[in-house]
């Protein structure tokens, strides 16, 4: 405990602690520093005059937005005080080393056994279908995959992923729903009313039609709004999450061989689909060493308690570049570790030549054929959907 | 005991002349004739330079020579920076010397320091696969051979696992399985148990020395700063400032190491 941060500690303390008992305090938790006697001595209004310097500043950031009164807005609460490159680093050297989506080998449930070919029509079918069918069916779709999710995923996994996906389809639902109709774009033609032009007006709906839906202050929700947000956020959601779980129960060689079998084909025309697989799985494997260099040089960087108060901005900027050249310098090296070992493991740069074994067990059996009729089932249902409900 | 590294000098010939003035004298009594011995590895006077900013060149080999026999598992020692590693990227042939000729049997592999660098495919039964896409095997081989390798490194459970979710000292498993799966004749291996605790430095060098010693076709040479892995030797050669100033079996090197010890013990008073 440093004489800095001991008014740091003297906030935590409520105003009726008598100085015993924060004495008290204090020697249970400075029992570390050898210089805890003479802090302890120390008179506790100096303490207070200390806090008070050290909050000054703020308070002073904060008072060239407020009105005269001295009372700050409270929204001025919201803007971040205290940006730096440590707190960047340090959150970049405390990220997990593992990407999202990644393959969780156990349990093992019924969608590990689905064929990848499967997999991947059923994927490019989430695609498409949000896009092209009712609103009931794509609300229907993220009932859907949210109950999926929480069947097969581990529940520490799929509340993590379906917060984040909710939280961002539920943004763009947000603004898409009240933006898309709420403000009239500049280049609206501008239709004269029905009066001027002599026609007579469009009757009103006796079904009890209504184009807004909503309205919020300027804001209004109308049938268009709707639609083209609930479009966008079933889209997105479908997207991230169908995507999410296909990775999380599927091998990287698993998608590497449904891929390898969707473009063989290709290969007739003169595509190099081997060169594309290893390329891709090369790929797969070099995405984590990159995360894995830019959090270890990261880290690297916080271990050196650097006092970002002592640095002047060219001196912060300086150590930024550093960190931003040492990553693609190792990242480089990586690379060309990489390629040294292919080499020194008999890969001559012909994929060709060089068989790459994808040891998946992927055969077409009884549940994948249950699967592609659920898909043949929700394809028919999108159509009907589609002309039934209007 | 182990088999003799060189043949007599009279047969080693120019070999002999570089390597003997070398060796300090340190476990020569040693050395038994293994002229009927196939050699699996074998360098003489090998060199290698880099050009330094002043382009001059700075050597990091000088004149080395060695040779280990089929079926028996060398260690090379040093200190850091004595040119071990690069002695082995030499004999890999990822290198190439300046001077000197070499021979190494065929197939070979080489086990990366770094199992980082070594490990180039997303989960782990598709890297100890990858070396054997340069064979004409069949699927079910492939899968045996890789199951085999796996389970002499205590990986098997872990076949279907991503690479970044493995620790430093898994991943190095990972690798010496990828070596062990190609069933090479030489195997030259780069510090390979640096990021292993005790459990699996021992399972690993059992599983090196098992394939070394079962069908006495595989020669293996280990850089290791481990000197308790020496037992598991059937020789070791030492290195210092890009030389090789001695070798021999195990008794003679661990004698050599005591007397540099004490040396130095000497030196400083102590």
């Amino acid at each position: 405990m440093t004489a800095t941060s001991l008014p740091l500690l003297l906030q935590r303390w409520p105003a009726t602690t008598s100085p015993i008992t924060t004495l008290k305090h204090f020697q249970r938790l400075s029992w570390k520093h050898s210089n805890s006697r003479v802090l302890l001595i120390a008179p506790t209004s100096i303490w207070t005059i200390a806090a008070q310097r050290r909050r000054a500043p703020a308070r002073c950031c904060s008072s060239a937005a407020k009105d005269g009164d001295g009372e700050a807005p409270s929204w001025t609460a919201w803007i971040p005080r205290s940006f730096s490159l440590e707190r960047v680093l340090k959150l970049i050297s405390g990220a997990t080393s593992s990407p999202i989506g990644q393959f969780i080998e156990s349990p093992r449930t019924f969608l590990h056994s689905i064929d990848p070919r499967v997999k991947m029509v059923w994927l490019i079918a989430l695609v498409v279908l949000p896009a092209r069918s009712h609103i009931y069916m794509r609300i229907g779709l993220v009932l859907y995959l949210s109950f999926l999710s929480v069947l097969v995923l581990p529940a520490r996994v799929w509340m993590d992923q379906l917060g984040r996906v909710a939280f961002l389809a539920g943004i763009l639902f947000i603004m898409l729903g009240f933006g898309s109709d709420s403000v009239p774009p500049a280049v609206q033609l501008r239709t004269p009313p029905p009066s001027m032009i002599g026609l007579p007006d469009i009757p009103k709906s006796l079904a009890g039609y209504s184009y807004m839906i909503m309205k919020l202050g300027p804001f209004q929700l109308t049938r268009k709004g709707l639609s083209v947000a609930s479009t966008s956020a079933c889209l997105t959601f479908t997207i991230f999450q169908s995507a999410s779980l296909c990775l999380t129960t599927t091998t990287p060689e698993q998608l590497a061989s449904a891929l390898w079998w969707f473009m063989y084909p290709l290969s007739f025309v003169g595509v190099s689909v081997d060169e594309v697989i290893l390329t891709l799985l090369l790929s797969l494997r070099f995405i984590n060493l990159v995360f894995d260099e830019v959090r270890n040089t990261a880290l690297g960087i916080v271990a050196r308690r650097i006092c970002w108060q002592k640095l002047t901005f060219l001196e912060t900027l300086d150590v930024f570049v550093m960190y931003v050249r040492r990553i693609f310098k190792n990242i480089f090296n990586h690379a060309e570790q990489i390629s040294k070992a292919m080499i020194a493991r008999g890969f001559r740069g012909d994929s060709s030549t060089h068989k790459i074994y994808l040891l998946s067990n992927s055969t077409f059996g009884l549940l994948d054929f249950v699967s592609l009729l659920c898909l043949l089932g929700l394809f028919g249902a999108a159509v009907l959907s589609e002309r039934a409900l209007i | 005991m182990p088999a003799a590294l060189f043949s007599s000098p009279a047969a080693a010939g120019a070999l002999a002349a570089s390597s003997w003035r070398c060796r300090l004298g340190v476990g020569g009594d040693r050395l038994l004739d293994t002229t009927a011995q196939a050699i699996s590895i074998e360098g003489r006077r090998l060199s290698f330079s880099v050009a330094s900013k002043h382009s001059a060149a700075l050597p990091i080999l000088k004149d080395c020579s060695l040779r280990v026999p089929a079926g028996q598992l060398w260690m090379l020692l040093g200190l850091n920076g004595c040119g071990k590693s690069t002695l082995l990227k030499v004999l890999a042939g990822l290198l190439k010397p300046t001077e000197g000729t070499l021979r190494v049997n065929k197939p070979k592999s080489f086990v990366f320091q770094n199992p980082d660098h070594q490990v180039v495919m997303p989960t782990v039964e598709a890297d100890v696969a990858f070396g054997l896409g340069k064979f004409h095997l069949t699927p079910d081989e492939v899968k045996s051979r890789v199951s085999v390798a796996l389970d002499a490194v205590g990986m098997l459970k872990y076949s279907q696992r991503p690479i970044q979710t493995l620790s430093g000292g898994q991943k190095q498993r990972v690798a010496i399985a990828g070596a062990l799966a190609e069933a090479c004749k030489v195997l030259l291996l780069d510090e390979l148990t640096t990021f292993l605790d005790e459990y699996d430095q021992l399972g690993v060098i059992k599983a090196v020395k098992n394939c070394v010693s079962s069908n006495g076709e595989v020669a293996a040479l280990w850089v290791t700063h481990r000197l308790e892995e020496l037992k598991y030797a059937d020789g070791a050669f030492y290195m210092e400032d890009g030389r090789i100033v001695t070798h021999g079996d195990v008794p003679s090197i661990i004698d050599f190491l005591k007397q540099k010890q004490a040396n130095y013990i000497e030196h400083f008073n102590l």
